[in-house]
């Protein structure tokens, strides 16, 4: 049997596009449809048809979106579409051997622009932008292919070939006329950032472990990190620490931060992209309300806003809201066993704040006086803010918690505070070795308000702290650069947290 | 033949689906000695004549539902799975012949495959019919973001529901615009205003049907106009001007706090294009003017408020200090030929007598009562849950609870129908968020009959609608201008007013 050039070109795609999609991007895939919302019913149908161009399309593509859920189905079915398409163009224009690659084209660059997103699924407001473009692509080539074959039926010897390329472009202009208005240009390209950038896909991964309360996978992924860690992967694997009671190993690990890179095309915030997790994390449960509805009224209504907005509201004791969210949420093909999850929790919301994955936001929770506060968009800041101005931990996770913030956010003023607190608390226990360390670099601090000479370290901590400073000293009178400096010392002091306080200066808010 | 079959069968379809179903009363239904839980809550309200079908669904967990209403020489069945869904047709002769009595609804509901029958409640109509027309803005209950916003009237009598105007319409992104404060005059729309925030800002004012756009920002006042009152035979409206922010809290409910570090009130001449200074005393934060349906009283909130750590901003003390904020009511005598106000005076002293804070009053339209809105501070209640409608008898000063008309949650945005039979507010009641629109009954007796929430076509309309109503209006007429009049005047520049001493 002889294998037509036709069928390898669309053989050839389909095991790319199977390779580059769930293969090697499941976990963006995944993300798109949790960025993503589909409620069965006439309201949300009505909303999504008459505020939308090409509304109807926006709708489906809302519904296939979903099967993202599992990427593998979600690619699958996209991959047939395209191919589907492949074939209808083929029969459309009757293109054979070496000239059927045109007709693989638009399929091609549907398949690129999937995957050119990058940060931009956090941004778009494109709605149904995964499966739009291409839905509307399989219905233009459809009609087109069945007016096509019907007319030359009719037609008979009549039919001229450039005919079909007619009734190609007419219904092109009209599909395109019924989406009049999308937004095609609704990011910039970001295709290196999906393919390549190794944090991208760090922090989406990191993102899923902790939202469902898989804190060792998100340190697990954190391992993986070869190179400088984003804030946000240093924010998650701080909560992951947090929440398995090894806070104090915040710097043991790379707590150094950079920008994602992002390059021109997009300005990153960590509100935009977890921060509802985040405040959820760290018990904030009104701010993890407000940026979920935030960015679901800027950026659109998703399944990872409704979730938090879900869980945020019950640990609140907003019940009712919650409900309308889990009636939301129980029509959608994948989160309607969640939703139904939580409705229970509704109604024994005690046992939800207990639960295993809950219980340790609970202790930051309870604890928590209200107050008015505005967190300026920066959520990274607010956190580490917020707990060192804490006074009054009630809690062992608290009281570990503003030591932490203060030493992560270099409040030297705080942390003497916290410091002095904690050891009247805890007079003749051995003190965690990153306490010890952050005192014995106040000591020699004029910023301390406290005089913490008299606390009993240990020597081994002090001696470390000793050449250390020495270490420093000799460097500097060698006139090493900074950098090198950082880059020498880290392999003996890396994990201290006098390496962070000397070395870790760029301390970038996004 | 074949495609006529096809064809006849289609049209068939169409038909049956079009059809209203009447499904037959179940006979071997058990009682359930109480009233069935239904959503919107419509048991023992009291309806104007003229509403729109009371469709509900009846949530108690049943795969079917039958409801019986029985009305005056009649009675007819609805059930449409979980939902009730009257025929508009029908619902109007039922109104028809209902006026000034009762319609008593009886649910049957199958429940774990049995039917069970529940206690009938009545949905009583008033011999009086209500304006036609609501407005509200329609937008997402949250904080300083916003997208599409829109200002949409809403007939009463049916279901049509139409856009005023769509902040779309003229900008996104970064010049995206915020509209607010839609206000008419005596119900009317040929004088009505909106404000636009940001891109294109300015308020849009429709004066004798005539549309124009203005900046009401002068170098005198605070800000452009905000809370604005058309006066009621004068071409003048009175607006707050207000520096407004907004902060959040950390674990109260009620999630943010807006605040005003100043506040005065002018009045704008609309024909003169000039705006004046009502009142600008020093530590007062007036705000929420309106007007006595003679148009010689102008009443407004104000709150007593002296800032005195200079080592923080005004907005920083005002945060802190945020549960101090509390306003009480004055009027001001008006002449509306020399536009000269006097005797401005407290008569109601909520701050410093009671420690409560109200706000957004409004008088009935004959004059008689007044509306406001109640808490225990700030000038915001649409976020504060223990706001509730307060009456004021202004004939003996006394105030009274509108127990029938609130909830557990934030009401507020009172407001009367042009006949004064009829109270609107802005709810929570529905999930704490979420603003509806509910209405309740004002009888002769100056009594507030329960409060129902403003009908959909789909019960379940309210439950999956993540956007809010706010600031509703009740209206004789609809809007006639155009939404894209509307966007075509924004686009325009606005047209700066003038500022005059009084």
């Amino acid at each position: 049997m002889k294998v037509k050039l036709e069928h390898i070109y669309i053989i050839v795609f389909i095991a790319i596009a199977y390779l580059l999609l769930p293969a090697m991007n499941s976990d963006y895939l995944f993300a798109i449809q949790e960025n993503s919302v589909f409620i069965k019913g006439r309201t949300f149908m009505s909303d999504i048809v008459s505020d939308t161009h090409g509304g109807w399309i926006a709708w489906v593509s809302c519904y296939l979106t979903q099967f993202f859920y599992y990427p593998w189905l979600g690619s699958s079915i996209i991959i047939a579409i395209w191919s589907v398409t492949y074939l209808l163009l083929l029969r459309t224009f009757n293109l054979k051997g070496k000239w059927s690659f045109i007709a693989i084209i638009p399929t091609l660059f549907l398949f690129v622009r999937l995957l050119d997103y990058g940060y931009w699924i956090y941004y778009t407001k494109n709605i149904g932008y995964a499966f739009s473009g291409t839905l509307l692509l399989f219905a233009i080539a459809f009609v087109s292919c069945l007016l096509t074959e019907i007319l030359r039926r009719r037609l008979k010897d009549k039919w001229h070939k450039n005919y079909s390329y007619a009734l190609f472009a007419v219904c092109f202009i009209l599909g395109t006329w019924t989406s009049k208005g999308w937004n095609l240009r609704d990011h910039q390209s970001e295709l290196s950032v999906t393919i390549r950038d190794k944090n991208f896909k760090h922090e989406l991964r990191m993102y899923r472990a902790i939202d469902e309360f898989r804190y060792e996978d998100a340190l697990k992924e954190m391992q993986f990190e070869d190179g400088e860690p984003t804030n946000l992967m240093v924010l998650l694997k701080n909560i992951a620490l947090m929440h398995t009671g090894r806070i104090t190993d915040m710097f043991k690990t790379n707590n150094c931060g950079v920008m994602p890179n992002t390059g021109d095309s997009i300005k990153i915030h960590i509100s935009q992209l977890a921060a509802p997790l985040v405040y959820y994390q760290f018990g904030q449960m009104n701010y993890a309300y407000r940026w979920a509805m935030g960015n679901a009224v800027t950026y659109g209504q998703s399944f990872r806003n409704l979730k938090m907005m879900i869980r945020s509201a019950i640990f609140s004791g907003d019940f009712d809201v919650a409900k309308k969210y889990i009636a939301m949420l129980k029509t959608s093909t994948f989160y309607s066993d969640w939703a139904k999850e939580h409705e229970e929790w509704v109604y024994n919301s005690t046992k939800f704040v207990q639960s295993i994955d809950n219980q340790h936001i609970g202790q930051l929770v309870n604890d928590d006086v209200n107050m008015l506060d505005n967190d300026n968009g920066l959520c990274e800041k607010y956190i580490i803010d917020h707990f060192s101005d804490l006074l009054y931990p009630t809690t062992p996770l608290l009281e570990d918690l503003i030591m932490c913030m203060s030493l992560w956010g270099k409040d030297e003023y705080a942390f003497a505070i916290h410091f002095y607190n904690y050891m009247q608390r805890h007079p003749n226990e051995p003190i965690p070795e990153l306490y010890q360390e952050g005192a014995i670099l106040l000591c020699n601090s004029e910023r301390s308000p406290i005089e913490l000479y008299d606390f009993p370290f240990d020597q081994i901590v002090s001696d470390k702290f000793n050449r250390f400073v020495q270490d420093y000293n000799t460097l500097s009178q060698q006139n090493v650069s900074d950098a090198e400096m950082a880059k020498r010392l880290k392999t003996l002091y890396g994990g201290t947290y006098w390496w962070y306080y000397y070395f870790y200066n760029e301390f970038n808010i996004y | 033949m074949k495609t006529k079959n096809i064809l006849y069968t289609l049209a068939l379809a169409v038909i049956m689906a079009s059809c209203t179903g009447h499904p037959s009363v179940p006979t071997d239904a058990q009682r359930e000695s109480r009233l069935p839980k239904i959503f919107p809550d419509y048991t023992e309200v009291t309806i104007p004549s003229n509403i729109c079908p009371m469709n509900f669904a009846v949530q108690e967990g049943a795969t079917d539902v039958v409801a019986r209403l029985t009305y005056p020489n009649g009675e007819i069945t609805y059930g449409d799975g979980q939902k009730v869904i009257i025929d508009e047709e029908e619902w109007t002769g039922i109104l028809k012949a209902s006026k000034g009595k009762s319609i008593t609804v009886e649910i049957y509901a199958k429940i774990d495959g049995k039917w069970k029958v529940f206690n009938p409640f009545n949905i009583n109509v008033a011999e009086e019919a209500i304006d036609p027309y609501i407005s509200y803005r329609v937008i997402q209950p949250s904080y300083v973001a916003y997208e599409k916003l829109s200002i949409n009237q809403r007939n009463l009598t049916n279901f049509d529901e139409k856009e005023i105007y769509n902040n779309m319409s003229v900008s996104t992104e970064s010049t995206g615009q915020c509209i607010n404060c839609h206000s008419y005059q005596n119900y009317k729309t040929d004088n009505m205003l909106f404000h636009m925030r940001q891109g294109y800002g300015g308020t849009m004012i429709v004066s004798n049907g005539e549309l124009k756009k203005v900046d009401l920002k002068t170098e005198e006042t605070i800000s452009a106009g905000v809370y604005p009152a058309w006066h009621p035979t004068k071409n003048y409206i009175a607006f707050s001007t207000n520096s407004t922010g907004q902060s959040f809290h950390t674990k109260d409910l009620a999630k943010i706090e807006v605040q005003d570090t100043e506040s005065d009130l002018i009045l704008y001449d609309v024909d003169k294009n000039e705006v004046s200074i009502i009142s600008e005393l020093d530590d007062e934060l007036e705000v929420f003017p309106t007007w006595s349906p003679d148009g010689k009283k102008l009443f407004f909130c104000s709150a007593h408020f002296e800032f005195y750590n200079d080592s923080i901003s005004k907005e920083t003390e005002m945060i802190k200090r945020y549960k101090e904020v509390k306003y009480s009511l004055y009027s001001a005598d008006f002449d509306p030929e020399t536009k000269r106000f006097s005797n401005m005076q407290m008569i109601f002293d909520a701050a410093d007598s009671l420690g409560q804070s109200v706000t957004l009053p409004r008088v009935s339209p004959d004059g008689r009562y007044l509306l406001f809105a109640k808490a225990e501070f700030g000038c915001f209640h649409v976020w504060h849950h223990d706001a509730d409608i307060y009456l004021m008898d202004l004939n003996t000063g006394k105030t009274e609870d509108l127990k029938a008309v609130n909830s557990d949650r934030s009401e507020s945005y009172p407001t009367w129908s042009s006949n004064g039979r009829w109270i609107m507010v802005a709810s929570r009641r529905d999930d704490g968020n979420y603003t509806r629109p509910y209405i309740a009954y004002f009888d002769k007796n100056g009594k507030a009959h329960k409060a129902f929430e403003v009908p959909q076509k789909d019960p379940y309309f309210y439950t999956f609608f993540l956007r809010s109503f706010n600031r509703p209006e009740f209206m004789v007429e609809p809007v006639t201008i155009s939404p894209q009049e509307f966007a075509r005047k924004a686009k325009e520049e606005a047209v700066k007013a003038k500022y005059v001493k009084n």
